[in-house]
């Protein structure tokens, strides 16, 4: 190449990089900076098809104040940096809500986007207390329930419902939300008479073999009654396979990170296995609006939602519609402070509370999912008795 | 002296073109008062000072370093620890130091001493690593990039292991980050044209003649890495402002090889190879991201499928590699056009 040409190819690639900038008013609109490629559009994704339905419900029914929603998108492709300029792009193309990816991690530099634009954000389906006015700013909430309340709620339920006394914490300490479950659990433990915590363990998601652990559950004078197991997919299957080929028959409780049944192949006949969730995908919902939505989600998609996951994307934009339609305006301030009014706001999957102290659930109703012999459904549904304190979720 | 003082002045003109290539982006991203295209063009400001980081060392000593993209990492921690409100440190970070815990620092003194910090350990680094050469020498480099990032993902009191550090105030103004760009293009020529620069190129290309003339190989190589080290340090610092989080895992094989083939495609031997390498990439992926999108042209709208952005941006780097096999500008520099007769090349010397 001649020095002419590098001058020609310098010169054009300066000339191709202009963009118009444009902003938009006056109209109703949700951006979602969220993942359509990499692995986090398998989580993103059924979440954002859920909001979908919920705005196409909306805008059927007249739209939010008088005018009809529209929708922009911009793709994180899974990347951190690639989430911030996905923010930066709905909020350009007038978002008055960023709805950003499911994960904390890769949800964030969206959210703080969205932030320093003066915007409400909201995670997808985020279970981290950082998800919130913690970890973005006083504008920003999640959809889903914290991570702890699903330990949480599990321990009170077991106690109260199973009678279980004995417990064992089993905690894969691969990521902040499994952490998350085995930090609620570690709360509630203590409030409930004469329970125990006959032993604790830690593993790997990655690790082939837990062996070593299940000798120590099997040396325990006595099998225990329930084990709190804090993990999630991949390692999940191995680790609960493990478990109950050692024949340790001891409940099991999980949060909802190990909700659906297409892995339950894996582990023919699964019994005495513990779920909360926030909504069933198995038809039998105590509430038939939910099995209802179920239906209008195969019919929009051509499936079956696969996991509770997608429930949250629903929810999300009920309570910002309400938030919106009650303020009056789509002005952050204005919908932050309704949205903080909130308490146990009826949704399709149980009340929802934001206030200015936390935006997010930190009590909430789960359904409680038995699997007994490979086969998953609904058997009772709990809250647990008092809000986990904010002080106990920072940790 | 007098040698010196023309050997800058026939070559000053390389970083001045280079600066103004750079302003021109930096303006452009004004003129369209975008904020995504302005995000872009940061990101771009950022890769140019990362890859001329990588120049430094690499170009000029011949040996591939896998491990750059540490320092990058110490520089964006660094960044963080000394900018994030003391109470948010105190929560997310409890085991800092306590004067580390109260220190909280504007984004431009943070970003000094996070390039400092950086420098510091590329030094430490380096008394080791530079007595190794060749093929040895990167895999060593790979190596420490792997303890650095095992140990930020690990270190939860101190780095918050592989959880988001957030609370890093965003600078989302142009202008650092240009200035950022421009001094490292400046650190990097005045390196090449320096006693030390000239010595370590001619150890890369006869290092036994090099070694016969008195240049004490592992010395000269040991400036390049820890100046190198001092401005990927930068370049961290300014990517934890760019989005106001940090994470371990970013700083890992993808920013590493994203790196290393704007540099290999750009031109390995050259500064000027080094910034066109990032820029005509970085402008090749945004064109093929609006084409993904959807581009209205006329009155019909071209788009292509959703990930052929990838697999055209490896169609392109091929092809360069393939018809240009030493980068886009080889060995050579960009210098004016009317002088370039009279004159010279120094970039592959």
């Amino acid at each position: 190449m001649t020095r002419k040409s590098i001058w020609a190819v310098a010169l054009s690639t300066t000339a191709l990089c202009a963009a118009p900038g444009w902003a938009q008013d006056d109209k109703i609109i949700v951006g979602f900076a969220t993942a359509e490629s990499g692995f986090m559009q398998a989580y993103d994704k059924p979440a954002q098809d859920a909001a979908m339905i919920r705005i196409g419900e909306i805008n059927a029914a007249g739209g939010l104040l008088g005018q009809q929603i529209e929708v922009v998108t911009a793709d994180t492709k899974t990347d951190r940096a690639e989430g911030a300029k996905a923010g930066l792009t709905v909020v350009d193309a007038g978002a008055d809500l960023v709805v950003v990816s499911c994960d904390y991690d890769f949800g964030a530099p969206a959210a703080l986007a969205a932030e320093s634009s003066g915007k409400v954000s909201f995670f997808l389906c985020a279970e981290s207390i950082k998800a919130g006015i913690q970890g973005v700013g006083p504008n920003s909430f999640s959809a889903s329930v914290l991570a702890g309340v699903q330990g949480a709620t599990m321990a009170e339920w077991a106690y109260n419902k199973k009678g279980a006394r004995n417990f064992y914490r089993l905690l894969d300490t691969w990521t902040e939300y499994n952490k998350g479950i085995c930090d609620g659990f570690d709360y509630m433990l203590p409030k409930l008479a004469d329970a125990n915590l006959v032993g604790e363990d830690t593993f790997k998601n990655e690790d082939a073999s837990i062996a070593a652990q299940i000798t120590r559950i099997k040396s325990l004078p006595a099998e225990p009654d329930a084990i709190m197991l804090c993990t999630m997919m991949p390692g999940a299957v191995s680790a609960i396979k493990q478990i109950r080929a050692a024949g340790i028959n001891s409940m099991i409780l999980n949060g909802s990170g190990v909700d659906g049944s297409y892995w339950l192949s894996a582990v023919p006949d699964l019994s005495n296995f513990y779920v909360p969730v926030q909504g069933s995908i198995y038809g039998d919902d105590p509430n038939a609006d939910v099995t209802a939505f179920n239906a209008t989600y195969k019919e929009a998609t051509g499936g079956d939602p696969s996991t509770q996951y997608v429930y949250p994307g629903y929810v999300m934009i009920d309570v910002w519609a309400k938030a919106v339609e009650r303020a009056g305006t789509t002005e952050t301030a204005a919908v932050v402070a309704e949205l903080e009014k909130m308490t146990d706001e009826p949704t399709l999957f149980g009340p929802r509370t934001f206030n200015s102290e936390i935006h997010h659930q930190n009590r909430a109703r789960y359904l409680i999912v038995e699997t007994n012999t490979g086969k998953p459904a609904v058997v009772d549904e709990w809250t647990i008795s008092a809000p986990i304190p904010v002080a106990d979720l920072m940790k | 002296m007098i040698k010196r003082a023309s050997v800058a002045r026939r070559t000053i003109a390389t970083p001045v073109i280079l600066s103004v290539i750079l302003l021109g982006f930096a303006l452009l991203a004004l003129w369209a008062g975008s904020k995504p295209f302005n995000q872009t063009i940061i990101e771009i400001f950022l890769r140019v000072i990362l890859v001329v980081g990588l120049y430094i060392f690499i170009g000029n000593s011949g040996v591939i370093s896998f491990g750059h993209i540490g320092f990058t990492c110490l520089g964006a921690y660094a960044a963080a620890w000394l900018t994030i409100p003391p109470m948010m440190k105190g929560i997310s970070m409890p085991g800092l130091p306590d004067w580390l815990m109260q220190t909280q620092l504007p984004y431009w003194g943070a970003a000094g001493l996070a390039a400092a910090f950086a420098a510091v350990f590329a030094l430490i680094f380096g008394l080791i690593l530079m007595r190794l050469s060749g093929i040895a020498a990167s895999i060593a480099t790979f190596a420490m990039l792997a303890m650095i990032i095992t140990i930020y993902s690990n270190w939860e009191s101190v780095t918050a292991a592989t959880s988001s550090v957030i609370g890093i105030p965003i600078v989302r103004n142009i202008w650092p980050y240009l200035i950022g760009a421009v001094i490292a293009v400046f650190v990097a020529w005045g390196h090449a044209i320096s006693r030390t620069g000239l010595a370590l190129r001619a150890a890369r290309d006869e290092p036994t003649a090099a070694a016969a003339s008195g240049i004490d190989i592992p010395r000269e190589r040991l400036i390049a890495f820890t100046l190198s080290g001092a401005v990927m340090g930068l370049g961290g610092a300014l990517f934890a402002h760019s989005i106001g989080v940090v994470t371990p895992d970013t700083f890992y094989l993808g920013l590493t090889f994203t790196t290393l083939s704007m540099l290999v495609v750009g031109g390995m031997g050259s500064l000027s190879g080094a910034v066109l390498g990032v820029v005509i990439l970085s402008s090749l992926i945004q064109v093929l991201r609006w084409l993904e999108k959807g581009m209205q042209i006329g009155t019909s709208t071209l788009s292509i499928p959703n990930g052929l952005q990838e697999i055209a941006l490896g169609v392109v780097m091929i092809l360069i590699l393939i018809f240009r096999p030493a980068g886009i500008m080889g060995n050579n520099e960009l210098s004016w056009p009317l002088a370039r007769a009279e004159k010279p090349d120094h970039g592959g010397a």
